[in-house]
């Protein structure tokens, strides 16, 4: 009891989540999300295309112009979307907690400590494991809103972080 | 019985028909749409065509039946205690549930299951909607085994508190310290749920409206003639008076809704849990588990506070079972004193309101735009390109500017969060009145998130997640959300706090 302190705390000097540096997903992983652009885009075109064969009396000149609009911009709308919303994932890894950063027009940042994860789960999608690379999705009992998915991870980082976070979440037994 | 479950194993090789009865069922549910149209066109089909192409279905469905069998592992490893499921034939899926955190583990069996004689197994934990971990075809014994395996950490911990909960239900001794009597649901018949009642009778009406109708066309009435009638002979004391007759009827409705839902409200306290009693007709009961509880809402408008009632509404963490998942335990009636002595039992101590967070003028001139700008230019872009005739309602406009700007306004202004060290409170509404509190300990996570065009004015939004919802706050001062941030993130992580 003699060493017992309990001094004021300058809740100013706490570690600050909004100055930790993010690390990016793989680079490979811009392959992943690339292909699952394509096949959208491919599709977005194709249903017209066969519409077209299927009824053709729908597609008159004008509606051809204004696909011939219309397309284009959506085509490279969603390919800025793909694009920023990869640029702008990233996580990181405190002693305490996990980060993950995302969002397109707004910033989001989620932070779960460890201490309230309940568990864990490790993806592979097809692509991906082509690329080597692993999704890792962290779930709390807070509903699926304030889960973490992260995508785009290296094999053997995945593994790592997943072992990590194990042993964190056993130690707070 | 003691089986070793450290080796990864397979499920049951009979398990292969359940895989098989789940998959069909999967893809049957997917094509069910075209499987009919085959079924009505099926003279006309080839028939050979038809038929290799079933078998081909078939025989896919097993083989991914086959698949699904054979790369579905799952072993507990001891060293780390979890358990393991892996899956999946081309997407693979590793998934480890720390046994721990392991809530429930049900053993059921589907129809198809109890034909070929195996079990099924799920896993919950206290995270998402769905089953965390499902194990389809096991025999009993071994579900049996797994279960008492997978219970056995969480039994440690646990027993104690299972044992008082059924001690409670057992001694289920009289000694309400809170009585709602009618009195108080009468007030709070007249003073709440407008919304809600005026939504359920208007559904009344209009089903009763169509029927009218329906009716009338068919016994070949002159709707012209009635029409007319309605239209000149009282069309302003009409209206008057069903808007009279409706208010009442909202009101009557109001209380017998709530008198046969709450009829005989009691509390009584047992060891440290509430025990709720209400009803009219069937008696409902639940318990309120302090350590459980996790969003606490006490909510009252202004003829209520008048009337010194007010209304609180308790979310306690979801624990597995679906209709649990939603339960919102809600104490329609209790004064100011009850309603302390409730938050004591919840929290050990009052909540006091700390620092006060505003919302930024943008906050009031979004919700302006949504609620009024849209509508309105909808409203006149509409009338004056496709249907002139709606312009005759013009007259209106100004009436719902004001009502839905006064909501508007009024919300803003009672827009709050509040903090300080034992509680965080958010108030909100522009009639009833809410203050949602939470303890730090029950945080789950936090987002903080900001638009990007609002980062020079240094505004941004919050939502704390807990296990029984989350919590959120749009457009406040941004530097000090984030403060608030590091600071509970620190409290949750620097202590072993419990927050179930």
């Amino acid at each position: 009891m003699d060493n017992f302190t309990n001094e004021t705390m300058d809740t100013r000097q706490l570690p600050q989540f909004e100055t930790v540096a993010f690390e990016s997903l793989q680079a490979k992983y811009a392959w992943v999300v690339f292909a699952n652009l394509m096949v959208r885009i491919v599709l977005l075109v194709l249903v017209p295309l066969v519409l077209s064969r299927i009824k053709p009396e729908l597609f008159d000149s004008q509606l051809w112009m204004i696909l011939a609009v219309v397309l284009p911009v959506l085509v490279l709308f969603m390919s800025l979307i793909s694009y920023i919303g990869f640029k702008k994932k990233g996580f990181a890894f405190r002693n305490h907690d996990v980060l993950f950063r995302n969002g397109i027009i707004a910033t989001n940042t989620i932070v779960i400590p460890y201490n309230r994860v309940q568990h864990l789960a490790l993806h592979e999608g097809i692509l991906s494991r082509y690329f080597g690379l692993a999704t890792i999705e962290i779930f709390t009992a807070g509903g699926s809103s304030s889960d973490i998915v992260i995508p785009g991870i290296a094999k053997e980082q995945a593994e790592n972080i997943k072992q990590l976070l194990m042993g964190k979440i056993q130690k707070q037994l | 019985m003691r089986t070793d479950f450290n080796q990864p194993q397979r499920q049951s090789a009979v398990g292969v028909l359940v895989m098989f009865a789940d998959t069909l069922q999967k893809i049957a549910r997917a094509l069910w749409p075209i499987l009919v149209i085959w079924i009505f066109k099926f003279d006309e089909l080839n028939k050979v065509y038809f038929f290799s192409g079933a078998i081909a279905v078939f025989l896919g469905i097993a083989l991914v039946a086959y698949l699904k069998y054979r790369n579905f592992t799952f072993y507990i490893d001891a060293e780390n205690e979890e358990l393991i499921l892996q899956e999946g034939i081309f997407n693979k899926t590793n998934t480890a549930i720390s046994l721990s955190k392991i809530q429930q583990v049900n053993i059921n069996q589907s129809l198809v299951q109890r034909m070929i004689g195996v079990y099924g197994l799920e896993v919950d934990t206290a995270g998402s909607t769905k089953k965390e971990g499902v194990i389809k075809a096991i025999s009993h014994a071994l579900a049996l085994a797994l279960k008492a395996r997978l219970m056995e950490v969480e039994k440690k911990g646990i027993t104690d508190d299972k044992n008082a909960i059924t001690a409670d239900l057992m001694s289920e001794e009289e000694r309400p310290f809170i009585k709602i009597s009618l009195l108080s649901l009468l007030k709070v018949g007249i003073t709440s749920n407008y919304i809600r009642s005026i939504g359920l009778i208007l559904a009344f009406f209009i089903t009763l409206y169509e029927n009218g109708m329906n009716f009338l066309e068919q016994s070949d009435f002159d709707k012209q003639e009635l029409d007319s009638y309605v239209n000149q002979s009282f069309a302003m004391t009409t209206i008057a008076l069903l808007l009279a007759f409706f208010l009442l009827l909202v009101l009557v409705f109001n209380v017998i809704r709530i008198i046969l839902k709450y009829y005989n409200f009691k509390i009584s306290k047992q060891n440290e849990s509430l025990l709720l009693s209400f009803g009219l007709f069937n008696t409902k009961s639940t318990i309120i588990k302090p350590e459980r509880v996790q969003i606490t809402t006490v909510s009252q408008n202004y003829f209520q506070k008048k009337m010194n009632i007010l209304e609180l509404k308790i979310k306690q963490a979801s624990s597995g079972e679906k209709e649990e998942r939603k339960a919102v335990i809600d104490i329609p009636a209790c004064n100011k004193i009850e309603s302390n002595a409730i938050l004591m039992l919840l929290f050990d101590k009052l909540a006091v309101k700390g620092l006060m967070l505003k919302p930024n003028y943008r906050k009031l001139v979004f919700a302006l735009f949504l609620s009024i700008v849209l509508p309105l230019s909808g409203f006149l872009g509409f009338g004056y390109f496709v249907a002139p005739s709606i312009l005759e309602f013009m007259p209106f406009v100004p009436v719902y500017v004001i009502f839905v700007g006064s909501i508007a306004y009024f919300g803003f202004r009672n827009y709050r969060l509040f903090v300080n060290d034992d509680f965080i409170i958010k108030q909100s509404g522009a009639w009833d009145i809410a203050n949602e509190m939470i303890v730090p300990e029950k945080i789950q996570a936090i987002t903080s998130s900001q638009l990007f065009w609002h980062k020079s004015a240094d505004i941004g939004s919050i939502t704390i997640h807990t296990a029984g919802g989350n919590l959120s706050f749009q457009l406040g001062d941004f530097t000090r959300i984030k403060h608030y941030m590091n600071l509970w993130l620190y409290e949750i992580e620097t202590s072993d706090s419990n927050w179930m």
